[in-house]
């Protein structure tokens, strides 16, 4: 029996001025070298529960704590926060916002600095040394990688030496390969260290891989906490809390209707085993090529020849693309992958007029870019920004949408208005500033600020990033709806889920070159490409590879199909209401 | 025509952020970047002071050769002595001009001479010391000098902060381009243009403004949990944090060579005076 | 438990500062590299240039507590548009800290409701007045100590006043309304109520960020700043003996009357100042250190 270093007994927690607890009577115990994923809806208290362990909460946001907290034994309420964060770390899901140093060495320097420790520099140096980071000590932290900024905020983290490490979100605000770079980095100093590890986490497929036991919070409460393999059994619960289990242990569920008690799947390679002695049909979906050659498309955007690059802060170029030449046609809808770095955002700002090619030719909708003003442009082209943050320039979500066609004195701006309101389900939050809004109302909202500007174009950039499953089923069916509004839609995204399910046509993208420009089972069959450019299969397709089932299949219900005896038993989770219909 | 609208194209905030960034996070290598932040500040305050305590042109003339050898050393981007040397003649060109309506003469420009030299020797001595002085140097020795904690945590703060705010407000500003609309005429001396710009300027605090909020909750949420607050009441943190500043050899030579030339050239000026004789109209 | 929950309050207070700082830093920084940015329109003496944002700190003041508000915009400016940039003044930058940290941190204690415009109003242009009004104080002290002999040099003194002149009417114009009064009435109330959630506190209200003594004092430092002003320029013109009888003729003659509303319009808003800030005084300060000694 291992001693439990966080013991909550009883607590509750409101802010000041809140009616409502935030915590509600939770009683917890968290035992020294646990790997804990806490789970819940939105708003369910996970991060206010993890704030009491680091005492930010009472000692930083004052409110009515009632209750226990107690870290190795002390009661939070009788230290403070810097006496505790050398006990608890805690890397922020705006990790970004935590890093306060100009360079990766400043940051990892400045905690045990500030305790005046004398050994600072190696414990700094150790830190970075547990994360393989020793070569970026000297780099500036904005010229840092998304990935790369993570790591040194858990660097920065570790500096201090705590016992307990929590996460928030890191699979939110990161890319899937980096994602997969931190959880095992969290394994290591899990395994290696000895390190308590705490993430707030609600991707199933990590926390089956990753963690070693599950809490589930609701309202403010504990519901359960079990070991993860317990806990991922629950499938229907798990779903009633808008938590979707890994598709491993969905398609099991699905395809196992004879032995109903039998235990599922969790892991990738619990799955394997599950699956192997099972056969598979042999005739899969066939492989066919992208256009039907005998209706040629209509062009709507194409890059001749096109050379671009930026400056550096040396004063030297550094050239995204060399020789790009692509055509969009009407109709498509197109999945833009590739590593962080590969020209998919350059791309897209080619095609809105903001960036301009050093050398080429790019025409968007009969326009020469390099002729018109990118203001011109965007009444052919949306952008819209990842970070939806960044479309909100007014003060309402209706201001938003309307300031395109307000600038033009459009006619129709009340009814279009009205109608992307409608579409979005937005008629609720028209008033509100989109800042105040949740992250599944804000991408909707940003959607209906881009459809605003009405566009044949329409560009995104990670729809789908740092949504929870709910707002990305709601996500994914909105973007199919868009063919009515748009001729052609281009998303430039880490989620393979989402090209798997939604295009029609894929690029690749590798350091300036396409790779790969087809259909999507195409890609997806090819394990190697994908590999090599540094994209992340979701795991029913590696479930294929494993299994050699090929073309691979690309959903649970295409797998299904695929197992001999696979009699379609599967029905889709319905997709949930909109969030703010609850 | 061509060539102009060519080269103004080159002229686009891209290269202007490049530049800035340049200027901010370049090499700083030069013989003053070497010194220790103290002694550097120390012998700014030297420059920044004395000359207003001389009217003897000499002694001036003096410093301001003395300033001029060592901008030449430090390697100054020319475009921050452009701007130097054109904000000085013009305000001291203004000065003359008006003076001459008055009924002032040529006197006016000499007086304004002395008066000139005393603001470039300040100047130069302010831009040999500070533009290759690392920002965080600089704020370790602030600290040194007992200023307050927060000013020389802000001076690194800035110093990481500075690319990304930039990089905010530009998609900011770009989403308002883009979904708003330039005005069709542009007025008279594209007076509407300008309105247009200046209007958007402003208007893209607006989210800014709750984006850096927003921001900088976590940003000293996270600070608390650094022990940021309680290194501030923390002697022995600050002690160790300023162990590195170290005067040298290199120092000293640097401080005493300084005040040699000093010695030298006071001795000079009281020797050949060159001084404003006062005309009485 | 009362004792900890007290501890509580001055934790979070200093927590709340330090947010302020940073957030008025950063914002007040930014907005100096775009100024810097920004073309200057320059003809001859008359420079249309945007020398500053006043919105930015201004609104900053206005919505939170004065004096973090009102420190971390000079900073702001020192750090990001003149350390980082290479343009960094030394001791220059100290005395251009002073000045408009001061000024601001009198605007912010003039205004007790945020929501009310003539508040704001007359605060805006007190906060860009008084940074105006010391910095001309400063430019003509070094003139007066750079040059030996001053007035015996015919025509600078005059043309020194001339100049300052205009450009204190050319700032109160660009960064006093058109940078300052216009955009802090439209961004403080869109602001208000909606960004101290953010920033996890409550809006400010009648009476939080100010005691009664320190708006008795800035009450007190507004009019300390204008005697100043006007004694300084009075002193400077007996001294140098500036005679404006004597050249005012002959002046309009060559260069025609409207040369000399420049002047004129400089006087004339200094008298406004004058008398709103007056007039504002005598309204509010009765029951104002009534009401404040009732809270005591």
């Amino acid at each position: 029996m291992k001693d439990s270093i966080i013991q909550l007994n009883h607590v509750n927690f409101s802010y000041p001025f809140a009616k409502e607890n935030v915590l509600n009577n939770v009683t917890l115990s968290v035992e020294q070298g646990e790997f804990l994923a806490v789970i819940g809806g939105n708003g369910s208290g996970k991060t206010t529960l993890c704030k009491t362990f680091n005492g930010l909460i009472p000692h930083y946001y004052n409110g009515q704590l009632s209750g226990e907290v107690n870290i190795y034994g002390e009661d939070t309420i009788e230290t403070n926060v810097a006496m505790l964060s050398k006990q608890v770390g805690y890397v922020y899901q705006d990790f970004e916002s935590q890093l306060v140093r100009p360079r990766v060495i400043d940051e990892v320097r400045f905690a045990p600095l500030n305790y005046g420790w004398t050994d600072y520099k190696k414990r700094g140096d150790e830190a970075l040394d547990m994360l393989n980071l020793t070569h970026l000590k000297k780099e500036f932290i904005w010229q840092l990688s998304g990935g790369q900024k993570h790591l040194t905020a858990l660097a920065s983290v570790l500096s201090l030496q705590p016992e307990i490490i929590i996460v928030d979100e890191p699979v939110a605000q990161l890319d899937p390969v980096h994602a997969l770079e931190i959880y095992e980095t969290l394994k290591h100093l899990n395994q290696e260290y000895g390190k308590t590890i705490i993430v707030i986490e609600h991707h199933t497929e990590f926390i089956a891989e990753y963690a070693d036991s599950v809490l589930l919070m609701e309202n403010g409460t504990t519901k359960w906490k079990y070991p993860t393999f317990t806990a991922m059994q629950r499938t229907k619960e798990l779903l009633s809390h808008n938590i979707l289990p890994p598709p491993v242990t969905r398609l099991a569920e699905a395809s196992d209707t004879s032995h109903k008690d039998a235990a599922l799947p969790v892991t990738f390679d619990e799955a394997i085993s599950f699956f192997n002695d099972r056969s598979f049909t042999a005739k899969g979906p066939t492989l066919n090529s992208v256009r039907s050659p005998e209706r040629k498309p209509k062009e709507l955007a194409s890059f001749y020849g096109v050379k671009q690059g930026y400056k550096t802060v040396e004063k030297n170029y550094k050239w995204v693309f060399r020789n790009l030449t692509l055509s969009l046609y009407e109709g498509e809808r197109i999945a833009l992958v590739g590593g962080n770095g590969a020209g998919k955002s350059s791309l897209m700002k080619m095609l809105t007029g903001i960036l301009r090619p050093a050398l080429g030719d790019i025409v968007v909708d009969g326009m020469h870019a390099s002729q018109t003003s990118p203001e011109r442009m965007a009444e052919s082209v949306t952008y819209i920004h990842q970070n939806p943050e960044e479309m909100f320039i007014d003060d309402n979500i209706r201001a938003d949408i309307d300031y395109f066609s307000k600038a033009r004195n459009l006619v129709d701006t009340e009814s279009y208005a009205k109608q992307l309101c409608h579409m979005f389900s937005l008629h609720h939050l028209e008033d509100k500033d989109g800042r105040l809004l949740s992250g599944g109302q804000q991408r909707r909202a940003s959607l209906a600020i881009g459809l605003g500007t009405r566009p044949s174009l329409l560009l995104l950039d990670e729809p789908t990033a740092s949504l929870d499953i709910n707002s990305r089923e709601e996500m994914t069916r909105l973007l199919h709806e868009l063919k009515g509004h748009v001729k052609t839609t281009v998303i430039a995204t880490h989620d393979m889920e989402l090209v798997a399910e939604w295009a029609t046509r894929v690029i690749v993208l590798n350091e300036g070159e396409i790779e790969y420009d087809g259909d999507r089972r195409g890609l997806f069959s090819n394990h190697d490409l994908m590999r090599q450019c540094s994209l992340h299969p979701p795991q029913i397709v590696r479930l294929s590879e494993k299994l050699g089932v090929y073309p691979s299949a690309l959903s649970i219900a295409e797998f299904l199909e695929l197992m001999k005896r696979g009699e379609s038993v599967y029905e889709p989770y319905q997709t949930p209401a909109f969030e703010n219909q609850r | 025509m061509n060539h102009i609208k060519h080269l103004l194209s080159k002229i686009n905030v891209e290269t202007i952020k490049i530049e800035l960034m340049n200027t901010a996070y370049g090499e700083r290598s030069t013989l003053m970047a070497k010194l220790d932040p103290r002694v550097a500040i120390i012998w700014y305050l030297m420059f920044a002071i004395l000359p207003w305590f001389f009217w003897n042109n000499t002694i001036l003339i003096g410093m301001l050769l003395y300033m001029i050898v060592l901008t030449a050393v430090s390697r100054i981007s020319p475009l921050i002595l452009f701007l130097l040397c054109f904000g000085i003649l013009t305000e001291a060109g203004y000065i003359i001009f008006v003076s001459i309506f008055f009924g002032g003469d040529l006197t006016a420009a000499l007086a304004l001479m002395t008066f000139t030299m005393k603001l470039t020797i300040i100047s130069l001595a302010s831009i040999v010391i500070f533009t290759n002085m690392d920002p965080e140097r600089f704020s370790d020795a602030l600290l040194r000098f007992k200023v307050p904690e927060t000013f020389c945590f802000g001076i690194s703060y800035g110093y990481r902060m500075l690319p990304i705010l930039i990089d905010e407000y530009q998609s900011i500003f770009q989403s308002f381009r883009l979904r708003g609309k330039y005005p069709e005429s542009k007025g008279v001396l594209g007076w509407r243009y300008i309105y247009h710009i200046c209007v958007t300027t402003v208007k893209a605090f607006y989210p800014m403004i709750l984006n850096t909020a927003k921001r900088t909750r976590t940003t000293v949420e996270a600070l608390e949990v650094k022990g940021f607050t309680y290194g501030m009441h923390n002697p022995k943190a600050k002690e160790l944090k300023l162990s590195y500043l170290k005067t040298t050899k290199n120092d000293a030579l640097f401080l005493s060579i300084t005040c040699v030339v000093l010695f030298l050239i006071i001795y000079t000026g009281n020797t050949y005076p060159i001084e404003r004789t006062v005309h009485q109209l | 438990m009362n004792q900890n929950s007290l501890h509580q309050k001055k934790e979070l207070n200093q927590s709340q500062q330090l947010m302020i700082f940073v957030l008025s830093m950063s914002l007040f920084g930014l907005a100096n590299i775009i100024t810097e940015i920004v073309p200057e329109f320059t003809f001859g003496p008359v420079e249309l240039s945007v020398s500053y944002f006043a919105f930015i700190p201004l609104t900053m003041v206005f919505l939170f507590s004065p004096l973090p508000a009102a420190l971390g915009a000079p900073l702001g400016e020192i750090i990001f548009a003149d350390l980082l940039m290479g343009d960094f003044g030394g001791i220059g930058e100290l005395e251009g800290f002073i000045e408009f940290g001061l000024a601001m941190y009198i605007a912010g204690l003039l205004v007790s409701d945020p929501m009310n415009k003539k508040q704001i109003s007359i605060a805006v242009l007190v906060g860009v007045g008084i940074d105006q009004m010391l910095s001309t104080i400063v430019d003509i002290g070094k003139v007066w100590i750079g040059i030996e002999e001053l007035e015996a040099v015919p025509g600078v003194p005059e043309s020194i006043l001339l100049l300052e002149g205009i450009s204190f009417v050319n700032e109160m114009l660009i960064s006093g309304v058109l940078f300052g009064l216009i955009p802090a009435l439209w961004l403080v109330p869109k602001l208000y109520g909606k960004i101290e959630p953010l920033m996890g506190f409550e809006p400010r209200g009648d009476r939080s960020f100010r005691s009664a003594t320190e708006v008795v004092s800035a009450r007190f430092l507004i009019l300390a700043v204008f005697f100043c002003f006007v004694a300084m320029i009075a002193e400077f013109m007996a001294e140098m003996d500036v005679n404006f009888a004597v050249w005012e003729p002959e002046f309009i003659e060559q260069f025609g009357q409207q040369f000399l509303w420049i002047g004129v319009s400089a006087a004339v808003i200094v008298l406004i100042l004058a008398i709103m800030g007056i007039s504002y005084l005598k309204k509010s300060s009765t029951p104002d250190t009534k009401s404040s000694r009732k809270a005591q």
